[in-house]
């Protein structure tokens, strides 16, 4: 199994040769597609696949509005880490074939420490945010510059039955003992489904259910790392607790413990669960899906123990400006455009997405056409949770992750795998301050 | 080369330059250049910039649990997998021998599996192993059984990625393995027959040891496929549940993509590469041996 | 073509063959073979490639299953029984040793198989071992060996297993003509007149005629004539076994009333008048003899004579009437001499 070293420019030599070389290849056509028009600066974004499509009409129309300046657009892959691998294997060979990269809210901090971000502040402007609702102006900025425009504003929502009650719960005790009376009654098989599998999305989950019950993981401090962890709180503890206790007790399926997006929204979509932690996406994904529920479903912001704060994690996709992009005044402009109100409100109506701009979330077109957006803006004025503000994230994500899943598929208590996620934080962050002092 | 000229050994050394060349840039310079940065810090800490730090990545790799429960794991996974699939491979490639109508299409068919992508065949597994929807758990569903997490059980998981992996890649190994009956004349195993030979004295006797170079390659092969598992991992289980079937390659995987902790990744890269070199020539001395002699 | 003649229904010892037939398929690879050989006596079977003799030499074995007919074996009916059980012996084209084991060990398997405690079979390797000339070549495997070697190993194999039938398939046809030649010999005292019979298949008329009591020649599956290679050198059965035997082969003048006249080219002479004209065409000098290609006005001609004959460009040429050998030239077959 060879290792691989990429171009030592400025990053250096990457391990996995055969999975750089793949990247690369994905890269290529993309790249090769790229047609030069004459005398136009032309502005290349990556982004995720769905994206691509969502937003395929509106860059058609930028581009035949104007004559200076193109968009191109390339098309990454459609889950998220697999776009992350695409994007990190094209900046690791240096020589990035992209101006911007649409990012994932959890990858600012790795992405800025790594050095391939430009700041926008200065091409922006300080206020470029201000106009933007509380929630979604966070997760942009890091170490007092900003880094990246939000493009969406999603956070985790809870999904509900309006045929199997009048309100949504408010609390995880209602909204256990509403889920074991409906499975009682034979309802639903099961009453509340969620993301447990060993990925990010299980991070997403523990983030929202932490704070849910008063603690938090992140307490931002010093140092290279930028904090330190709390995930031995009492809060946290509880959190952990809950979520094996669901599982344990039958509230939720063991197989909650493989669950990614797509499969529990599949199990909810068919019915067979009261209750749905997901994005905002996933309403156009049950409407279309035609399935027993549809017409049967609310929206609501997620769940938090009685006497605590809720909020859903904010899961936001933005632009970044990539180092390198020989005119970044160009791509600040598109930048602009692309996160703009318009642009924003138009994908509102087609796609559904959430918006960012406090505007938007006031218009009574919008109001009127998109049933969420009213529990959106809740969610983010309610204070979305953000992700570690670390580059350090990725590792503290992947253990905590493998903490809970054990926990969930295994026997052991929530004090123990929260005591062990911490001791195991605390070592990685230590090891991080000591290279900082060397 | 007694008795040719002296300078058919250059010619011959020339002639392989170009081979010889190509598998140092494809194989000994990436080593050589993860082994050098196995010495290295070179992660978001450090801006990516490798910087020297002596032997702390392979101090570091010593006392890492997860490394050594990765490494077992791996090992396990492809001692079993690899073993399964010579059985399963042998006895597919003595059916597959047999005269008989349409064995040419049976044999298209056999490599199926294997001609399919390894990312598409583990989404396909994926659907198999669904809790609760998939076609192994509805199978279960229809003789009363309760819902088994396939995939959500630590101590079984590594199992069912073994199945996934056995099912592509044994036609390949019956295919090498094919290869190697249909190299046997026909006339040694009729020789035997008039011994008095029963099937099973024919394989133990003949076809067996010489089928040992054979096996020998499909062991090898594998075993370094096998070692270097990646994709089924990565799309089937993630590592899960709880880092159970994490692979040293999705590990190495992680450090470097994902935490982008290259002097690390590096490290595991140059561990797991010599893990393998252990194994290989291990396997290499014992399968060398030449059969035992029957008689004086 | 010969047909079987009435076989005595009383148990005879040796081999004798009824009515064996093997179709595959729309293709008849053997018709209706009726032969018999004696305890010790070695039978050649005999034709060009597809005649059907190896399949014959593979039904005996019981290596493939027959169509119809029987096999009997000193009177008792080897057909049902599995190649295993027939006690069977067979001498492999490509001689078949096992290449991952020695000399020894190739002479043991076999042994071993069959359950044979180690001390009599040690025992009874070395007794072969010595009758081939093996002994000290017992260590070696098959690749260390040369052809003549391998042929010694797989007869030592053969004979080893004391076998009730003893069948070759062209076991010389992997060595040098002088190698054959010096074989011979050896091969007959090794393996004809002991008790079990022999059937050595071959496509080598000399080779026939040299190691065979008597010769079957087969072609396309049916036996055309069976009999010692003087019956069949003398009185051929039909043009077929009258070409396929002698060498140079026969010449075949057209006659009157369908008929084909055969003359060897061994029993023409030069005469100096009232024979046939003809034309010296080419000539091959062999140092014992010499063969000329003549034309006439009955044809082309080929002519052995001693090899200091001289000979001028035209000459005539003659033969005695009883070499004479007259064919139906629609059937083949061979008519009383005009």
């Amino acid at each position: 199994m060879p290792g691989s070293g990429a171009r030592r420019r400025p990053a250096p030599g990457a391990a996995l040769a055969g999975l750089m070389l793949g990247l690369v290849l994905i890269l290529l056509p993309a790249g090769l597609l790229a047609r030069p028009v004459a005398a136009a600066t032309t502005v290349r974004v990556l982004m995720p696949s769905p994206f691509v499509d969502s937003t395929a009409p509106l860059v058609a129309s930028f581009n035949r509005e104007h004559q200076d300046l193109r968009i191109e657009v390339a098309r990454g892959p459609l889950d998220t880490e697999a776009m992350s691998d695409l994007a990190i294997g094209g900046l690791l060979l240096g020589d990035t074939a992209y101006d911007m990269l649409l990012m994932d809210v959890s990858w600012t901090a790795k992405y800025v420490a790594a050095g391939w971000l430009v700041p926008l502040e200065g091409l922006l402007g300080d206020d470029a945010l201000e106009a933007m609702v509380p929630g979604a102006r966070t997760g942009n900025a890091f170490g007092g510059h900003l880094w990246r425009m939000p493009l969406t504003g999603d956070t985790g929502l809870l999904y509900w039955r309006t045929d199997l009650m009048a309100e949504p719960p408010r609390t995880t005790t209602e909204l256990e003992a509403v889920s074991r009376r409906l499975q009682a009654e034979g309802k639903v098989r099961w009453g509340y489904v969620w993301q447990g599998r060993q990925y990010e999305g299980l991070s997403c989950v523990m983030l929202e259910m932490i704070h849910a019950f008063g603690g938090q993981w992140w307490q931002t401090g010093s140092g290279r790392a930028g904090g330190q962890t709390e995930l031995d709180s009492p809060g946290a503890i509880a959190a952990a607790d809950w979520l094996v206790h669901l599982v344990r007790s039958g509230v939720s399926p063991a197989a909650v413990a493989d669950f990614a997006e797509n499969e529990s929204l599949q199990l909810f979509a068919a019915g067979d669960a009261a209750f749905l932690r997901i994005w905002p996406y996933a309403w156009r994904e049950i409407e279309r899906g035609g399935g027993p529920v549809v017409g049967k479903v609310g929206v609501s912001t997620v769940v938090s123990a009685p006497g605590f704060r809720s909020g859903g994690t904010l899961g936001t996709w933005g632009l970044s400006l990539l180092a390198g992009s020989p005119h970044p005044e160009a791509a600040a402009e598109v930048i602009r455009w692309f996160t703009g109100p318009e642009t924003q409100k138009a994908l509102v109506l087609d796609q559904g997405y959430a918006p960012t701009w406090a505007s938007l979330y006031e218009d009574p077109e919008l109001k009127r056409k998109h049933p969420l957006l009213a529990v959106q803006r809740q969610a983010l004025e309610q204070g979305p949770e953000v992700r570690p503000l670390t580059p350090l994230y990725a590792q503290l994500s992947d253990l905590l992750q493998r903490q809970i899943n054990g926990l969930i598929t295994a026997e052991g208590s929530a004090a123990d795998a929260m005591a062990m996620a911490q001791s195991q934080s605390a070592v990685l962050l230590e090891s991080a301050a000591g290279q900082d002092s060397a | 080369m007694k008795g040719f000229p002296m300078n058919t050994s250059l010619v011959n050394t020339l002639l392989m330059l170009p081979a010889l060349l190509l598998l140092a840039i494809v194989f000994a310079w990436p080593l050589l250049d993860s082994a050098w940065l196995s010495t290295q810090a070179s992660s978001v800490l450090t801006g990516l910039a490798p910087t020297a730090n002596g032997g702390a990545n392979w101090q570091r790799l010593l006392g890492d649990a997860r490394f050594w429960q990765d490494a077992a794991g791996t090992l396990r996974f492809a001692v079993v997998s690899v073993g399964l699939e010579l059985v399963l491979g042998l006895a597919m490639a003595l059916v597959l021998h047999r005269p008989g109508r349409g064995r040419g299409w049976l044999r298209a068919l056999a490599l199926l599996p294997w001609a399919l992508p390894s990312t598409v065949l583990a989404l396909g597994w994926r659907w198999i192993y669904n809790d609760p929807y998939g076609p192994l758990n509805s199978l279960l569903k229809l003789f009363g059984a309760p819902a088994y997490g396939f995939l959500t059980t630590p101590a079984t998981t590594w199992l069912f990625t073994v199945l996934a992996d056995v099912w592509k890649t044994t036609p390949f190994v019956a295919l090498l393995l094919l290869a190697g009956l249909q190299s046997i004349p026909a006339e040694l195993e009729e020789s035997l027959v008039l011994e008095g030979a029963s099937p099973s004295q024919i394989l133990r006797r003949l076809t067996l040891p010489l089928l040992r170079p054979w096996i020998s390659l499909a062991l090898m092969f594998r075993l370094a496929q096998a070692l270097g598992v990646f994709e089924l991992v990565q799309v089937l289980t993630r590592g899960g549940p709880a880092g159970s079937t994490e692979s040293l390659a999705l590990y190495a995987y992680l450090n470097a993509m994902r935490f982008l902790d290259f002097g690390y990744s590096a490290t595991l890269v140059v561990a797991t590469f010599l893990l393998l070199l252990l194994l290989t020539a291990m396997g290499w001395l014992l399968l060398r041996r030449r059969p035992l002699e029957i008689s004086r | 073509m010969i047909n079987a003649m009435p076989v005595p229904p009383s148990p005879s010892p040796g081999l004798r063959i009824e009515g064996l037939s093997r179709r595959l398929g729309e293709r008849t690879l053997l018709a209706d073979l009726n032969l018999e050989v004696g305890p010790g006596e070695c039978l050649a079977l005999l034709g060009p490639s597809g005649c059907g003799k190896t399949t014959t030499l593979r039904l005996l074995a019981g290596l493939d299953a027959a169509s119809a007919g029987r096999i009997l074996l000193d009177g008792d009916d080897i057909s049902r029984l599995s190649a295993g059980d027939r006690r069977v012996a067979m001498v492999f084209q490509s001689y078949a040793l096992y290449p991952h084991l020695s000399v020894a060990d190739n002479l043991a398997l076999g042994l071993r198989i069959r359950g044979m405690a180690a001390r009599e079979r040690e025992e009874r390797i070395m007794a072969v071992l010595e009758l081939l000339q093996l002994v000290e070549l017992r260590l070696r495997r098959p690749a260390q060996l040369s052809g003549g070697q391998r042929q010694r190993v797989a007869l030592a194999r053969a004979l080893l297993r004391q076998p009730r039938l003893v069948l070759l398939d062209e076991p010389m046809s992997n060595l040098d003509a002088q190698l054959r030649e010096e074989l011979r010999p050896e091969l007959r005292r090794l393996l004809c007149g002991g008790s079990q019979p022999v059937v050595y298949v071959t496509h080598d008329q000399q080779e026939a005629m040299g190691m065979a009591d008597r010769i079957a020649v087969l072609r396309e599956g049916r036996l055309q004539q069976i009999g010692s290679a003087r019956e069949l050198y003398e009185k051929p059965a039909n043009r077929f076994v009258a070409a396929f035997l002698g060498r140079p082969a026969i010449n075949l003048l057209p006659a009157e009333g369908q008929r084909q006249l055969g003359l060897r080219p061994e029993h023409l002479v030069p005469v100096e008048t009232g024979g046939l004209a003809a034309r010296l065409q080419q000539r091959e000098w062999w140092g014992h003899q010499q063969l000329l290609w003549l034309e006439s006005a009955r044809g082309d001609l080929r002519m052995l004579v001693a090899a200091d004959q001289p000979l001028p460009e035209t000459l005539e040429v003659s033969w005695r009437p009883e070499h004479e050998l007259w064919f139906d030239s629609h059937s083949g077959e061979r008519l009383a001499a005009s």
